[in-house]
């Protein structure tokens, strides 16, 4: 056995080093959570383009998404069956909240949906119940949309996090990522037409939220040592390649070249969906970025030097 | 009564004996640290100096990892001693996000200070009280105190660095030594109130 390997993954480099970063929420199974948390605001999304635009067959698409984000959340926990107690803290806990808006929404957006399919069922989508559903649902969406933001926002011991610039823009990323899928989904059934209307929106927002990050990022850099350190990892230092590729080459770049394009001309439904595909690997990118820089306070940095 | 702990800078000589004796006393995996000694470089050129500051958990009075725990596993006893329920907690890890401290760890998978040469008879009995998927930390040894004992590694520290009492008493030892030597909390702008507090060097 080689004597020079780390035992402790990583534990006595992060230790040594006045810069510790988190590694539990982005490293191995914290991929899970990055993954969650893109699928439940990407499907939260497109639950609610899908109600805007009339879009029958992107509901299901949502309400897909959310549950394989519920999916991921619970295999990232150390213990998933106990996944029940989390709904327990609700007053303190952005967790909590998450729990309670993905159950409320798989619930109540699956007995939305289940008349579509079985119309047996003594409701529909048009009556009493069925809007109650649906409304209850978006709800919920908004609950889904606001929390990871927040669950990041409130972590004290993370400056790069611990901002309220964050939720805006998880939300802002939700939202437009929720319209690509739609976009994608339209592509692969040959259904572009059905959000000819909605290509205009999605290009906006693709801008809106460059501006966004660009606004997060130049606040963060000047807003102590241990932000702009978080930046440095971004920029120079190992979340680098992810971030120039996927955030900003693919989520930023191509999206907003396609939309100055389609300024002169109409972009294809193929280069829409391009467009949206790069959105959403952006948007991946995006939260797997942010967790990649999320660096500890320096635990010791107010320790005063005895004068000499 | 709310219990604490003052560590005397001055008299830190950075031997590691209240990590080792925490490991010991608590039978702590490999990688995990209740009890840890950091290294550091302190001031600026010309005048820096090399320093050793103990760390642990410092079950602050307004706990921030309480505050973000989902399941109600992390709590606060009566006497200030934050504590983790291990049969509550579900291994989302936030109370570790929320820790400005480092004092929170993760116990992903059974691992043996002895790679390919399985459990120890001490580890086997020792780690009967870390389940794995699960958040850890100090926690004052409580089982000491319920027994008059002071924890391990106030208890083993061979220059006395470290003092343990109740914070909350005016004539204890470790009141007075933080009102007379000026005793600091870290990162106090946080808003956490540390029960730790430490002797400037």
């Amino acid at each position: 056995m080689p004597l020079l390997v780390d035992p402790f993954d990583k534990l006595t480099e992060d230790l040594k080093s006045t810069f510790r970063p988190q590694r539990e929420w982005v490293d191995k199974r914290g991929l899970l959570l990055v993954t969650a948390h893109f699928l439940s605001g990407a499907g939260a999304g497109t639950w609610l383009f899908a109600w805007l635009l009339g879009l029958n067959w992107g509901l299901a698409i949502g309400w897909v998404l959310v549950a394989g984000g519920a999916v991921a959340h619970l295999l990232f926990l150390g213990k998933p069956l106990r996944f029940w107690r989390i709904v327990r803290m609700p007053q303190t806990s952005w967790i909590s909240r998450g729990l309670l808006s993905i159950s409320l929404f798989l619930l109540t957006a699956l007995l939305y949906l289940l008349p579509g399919y079985f119309p047996g069922l003594p409701w529909n989508g048009d009556s009493g119940l069925g809007q109650a559903l649906l409304v209850i649902s978006l709800i919920a969406t908004a609950g889904i949309f606001v929390y990871k933001g927040f669950v990041y926002a409130v972590a004290k011991a993370i400056p790069f996090w611990n901002t309220p610039l964050l939720p805006p823009l998880y939300i802002a990323y939700g939202l437009r990522g929720g319209l690509a899928v739609l976009f994608v989904a339209s592509a692969i059934q040959g259904r572009a037409m059905d959000l000819e209307s909605a290509k205009a929106l999605e290009l906006w927002m693709v801008l809106s939220t460059a501006i966004l990050l660009l606004f997060y990022m130049g606040v963060m850099a000047g807003a102590g040592v241990t932000t702009a350190e978080s930046i440095r990892h971004l920029v120079r230092g190992p979340a680098s390649l992810p971030f120039y590729l996927g955030a900003v080459a693919v989520g930023l770049i191509i999206p907003v070249a396609f939309g100055i394009v389609s300024y002169f001309s109409p972009l294809t439904p193929g280069a829409m969906s391009a467009v949206a595909l790069a959105s959403l690997v952006g948007d991946f990118y995006i939260k797997y970025c942010v967790a990649r820089a999320g660096i500890y306070l320096p635990v010791t940095v107010r320790f005063p030097a005895r004068a000499h | 009564m709310r219990y604490g702990m003052v560590i005397d800078l001055k008299r830190c000589i950075g031997c590691y004996g209240c990590q080792i004796s925490c490991k010991m006393e608590n039978a702590t995996p490999p990688g995990i640290l209740y009890a840890r000694v950091s290294k550091e470089e302190i001031g600026e050129f010309p005048n820096v100096r090399r320093a050793s500051i103990p760390m642990l958990c410092m079950h602050c009075a307004s706990p921030p990892c309480q505050e973000v725990c989902p399941s109600g596993a992390t709590s606060q006893r009566p006497d200030g001693i934050v504590e983790i329920d291990d049969k509550k907690c579900v291994g989302c890890r936030y109370c570790m996000m929320a820790c400005p401290y480092g004092a929170r760890y993760y116990h992903a998978k059974v691992r043996s200070y002895f790679p390919g040469q399985g459990l120890t008879p001490y580890e086997e009995w020792g780690y009967r009280n870390h389940p794995t998927g699960v958040v850890e930390k100090c926690d004052f040894c409580q089982d000491r105190l319920a027994a008059g004992q002071e924890p391990a590694c106030a208890a083993s520290c061979p220059s006395h660095a470290r003092f343990f009492g109740d914070l909350e008493d005016p004539f204890s030892e470790v009141a007075m030594l933080v009102r007379d030597r000026g005793g600091y909390q870290l990162h106090s702008q946080l808003g956490t109130d540390p029960s730790v507090y430490y002797l400037p060097s």
